[in-house]
């Protein structure tokens, strides 16, 4: 019995309280489950709110839903699946590792390299495009690669001006977000179709959107984990290296296991935003990559307001991330995330 | 030993800073150069540089002053209220309030929820003939309510929306920084017969200053971003009167093709976000040094 618990006449109104947002929170999800199960109808005709109670409920949403009369659904769904789990896993993977780095590794170099890397992407950029002649994606790729090149290779000397260290390359991660998407997307969306005339099909494939989704969960990933193995004890870790046990052998078999917990609760967060994602998934897919919040927002534009449906379309997308916090909460409850979100 | 080196680090690290370097500065080198250019693809004009031109077009019009206005109406209510109920919400939940096992894991369901998904049954609940919402009202003596149609209304409801679908997120964050509170200062001030309320205003708040610094800094740069509930809500309606930033971009950038005047407006955006974080960071560092 802790101190902080709520005693007497103060323990009812927090109950009270928390049974009104609780019906906040479901109502909505209950209304968007009922209406699925009505016919148009009983739609149509004015609110109803027991199922067999004041109207009859009916399975003609989900028919017409199953049976491809609302669309690819199958597809669609085999698409969101795949690009959700294939995203979480290599973002989660991608992002362990570098924030495994940036927690027990130093890394220093100058303002100055960074600079470089900014005014010879640009420049080179600029001058591929308009001096030169190139294309877009031609003076995008070479500009890239000559502006890593001599960033990195500035960074052998000394050279003047101030150091940064693993704290600036986090905050640089996760600056990331604040980038407004809707530049990113549509900036991406025109890079796709440069390398599309090059010769790679990034619009609408596979390969396309789960870079670009990897690409954006990486800040938030790298942002979790990084709490996560602080708070791992590296007593563990420094009894593995007075036995010389090399670093990558460290991580893949003692520290990756060590947090399994937080790589779930990582990989799990990372997949409800890819799931969820609107934007990226409406510039860079059109038909056989496309995700379902892009058809179920398309319900609502094709037909006006044909509740059932819609309502049957957005459950599609809900239920699975349910389940999932179904699960989540699991792991909540052993207090495994407490660590995660500090 | 803190950090350690070793030539690994670089296996480590290199694949997400390439992911990102080259997601990220495509973006940013593509956009900065053609804000400061003239560019249509439809109807097709030839690129040519106008210098500051789009940015001054920009800032002498009174629509995006008004959509900047509108985002930051809805992002600053809307965050406010869901840090007041979160907070709120958090601290019943830490004080084992009766079924708080299952509270906990249901009060996390809207933020799993497709923004898509939850706008499409925000206008279900909001319709005027169908929804359940006007019939409650009408029950209660009100006149049929116009939530979609009339402006006030329709930002009532985006920002009560928001309020549903992000209020969870603070409710988690806030409930991990409750659990790390030590439990003997409330021992201490249990003996001095503080009240719950001297508690709240002198222990808990204090404590939970920086992380509540943090919520509400993700959650005010993620509101800004706001598109989706919106488009599908009242696509920006009735008239401009609910368009967002990122909305505004949308309609000039994928409908107009005017893509030197889209990039233009993003950096401004970028730039009002930052501003905006800045100058709350530094509002709120006296107060998270002063309880360090």
């Amino acid at each position: 019995m802790s101190v902080r618990t709520l005693k007497g006449k103060r323990r009812w109104v927090a109950l009270g309280g928390c049974l009104v947002w609780l019906a906040i929170t479901f109502f909505p999800l209950y209304w968007v489950l009922i209406t699925s199960f009505k016919t148009p109808i009983a739609v149509v005709g004015g609110p109803t709110y027991l199922p067999f109670v004041d109207f009859e409920p009916s399975l003609t949403a989900w028919r017409e839903l199953l049976s491809g009369q609302r669309g690819q659904f199958y597809n669609t769904f085999l698409a969101s699946t795949i690009i959700g789990l294939s995203a979480s896993i290599l973002a989660t993977g991608i992002g362990a590792m570098a924030a495994y780095a940036l927690v027990r590794f130093t890394f220093r170099f100058r303002l100055l390299s960074a600079l470089i890397f900014v005014v010879i992407a640009f420049g080179g950029f600029l001058l591929g495009r308009n001096v030169l002649g190139f294309g877009q994606g031609i003076s995008l790729i070479y500009a890239f690669i000559a502006a890593l090149a001599l960033a990195v290779f500035s960074s052998r000397f000394r050279l003047p001006g101030p150091e940064l260290g693993n704290n600036d390359i986090v905050f640089w991660f996760v600056s990331q977000r604040m980038f407004p998407p809707i530049v990113a997307a549509f900036a991406l969306y025109l890079m796709y179709t440069e390398m599309g005339k090059l010769g790679f099909k990034l619009v609408d494939s596979y390969i396309g959107l789960t870079f670009a989704y990897v690409a954006f969960s990486l800040p938030i990933v790298i942002w979790l984990m990084r709490d996560f193995f602080e708070a791992l004890p590296v007593e563990v870790e420094e009894a593995a290296m007075v036995d010389n046990v090399p670093s990558w052998r460290i991580f893949f078999g003692i520290v990756l296991p060590m947090s399994k917990p937080g790589l779930i609760a990582t990989f799990m967060i990372t997949l409800a935003f890819v799931w969820n994602e609107f934007l990226f998934a409406l510039f860079l897919t059109n038909s056989r990559w496309q995700t379902l919040p892009i058809l179920v927002a398309g319900q609502n534009s094709q037909r006006g307001d044909e509740w059932w449906a819609i309502s049957a379309a957005a459950l599609v997308a809900i239920i699975p991330m349910m389940i999932m916090a179904g699960l989540l909460s699991r792991l909540m409850r052993s207090g495994l995330l407490l660590g995660a979100i500090k | 030993m803190t950090t350690r080196n070793d030539p690994i680090k670089h296996f480590f690290i290199w694949p997400a800073l390439i992911i990102v370097l080259v997601i990220s500065i495509f973006p940013l080198v593509y956009s900065l150069t053609t804000s400061f250019m003239s560019m249509r693809l439809v109807p097709p004009v030839p690129a040519r540089f106008v210098g500051f031109g789009n940015y001054a077009d920009l800032l002498q019009n009174p629509r995006f002053w008004h959509v900047a206005g509108t985002t930051t109406l809805i992002a600053f209510i809307s965050v406010g209220l869901q840090y007041a109920i979160g907070l709120s919400v958090a601290l019943a939940l830490n004080s084992r309030v009766p079924g708080e096992g299952i509270f906990r894991v249901s009060f996390l369901l809207p933020m799993l929820v497709a923004p898509v998904a939850v706008a499409l049954i925000a206008r279900q609940v909001l319709n005027p003939t169908m929804g359940p919402l006007n019939e409650l009202m009408s029950a209660l003596g009100f006149p049929n309510l116009p939530f979609l149609t009339q402006t006030s209304w329709a930002l009532g409801s985006i920002i009560a929306v928001e309020v549903w679908q992000w209020t969870p997120f603070v409710i988690l964050m806030m409930l991990a920084g409750l659990q790390t509170l030590p439990d003997d200062v409330y021992e201490a001030a249990a003996l001095e017969n503080a009240t719950p309320w001297q508690q709240f205003r002198d222990i808990t708040f204090p404590m939970l200053l920086p992380i509540s610094v943090a919520v509400v800094f993700i959650r005010l740069i993620e509101s800004y971003k706001i598109i989706d509930t919106v488009f599908v809500m009242t696509g920006g309606g009735p008239g401009i009167s609910t368009e967002t930033l990122t909305l505004f971009a949308y309609q000039e950038g994928f409908k107009k093709f005017n893509l030197g005047y889209t990039s233009a407006l993003s950096f401004l955006f970028l730039i009002v976000i930052t501003v905006i974080g800045l100058v709350y960071l530094a509002i709120l560092k006296p107060y998270l040094e002063k309880h360090k």
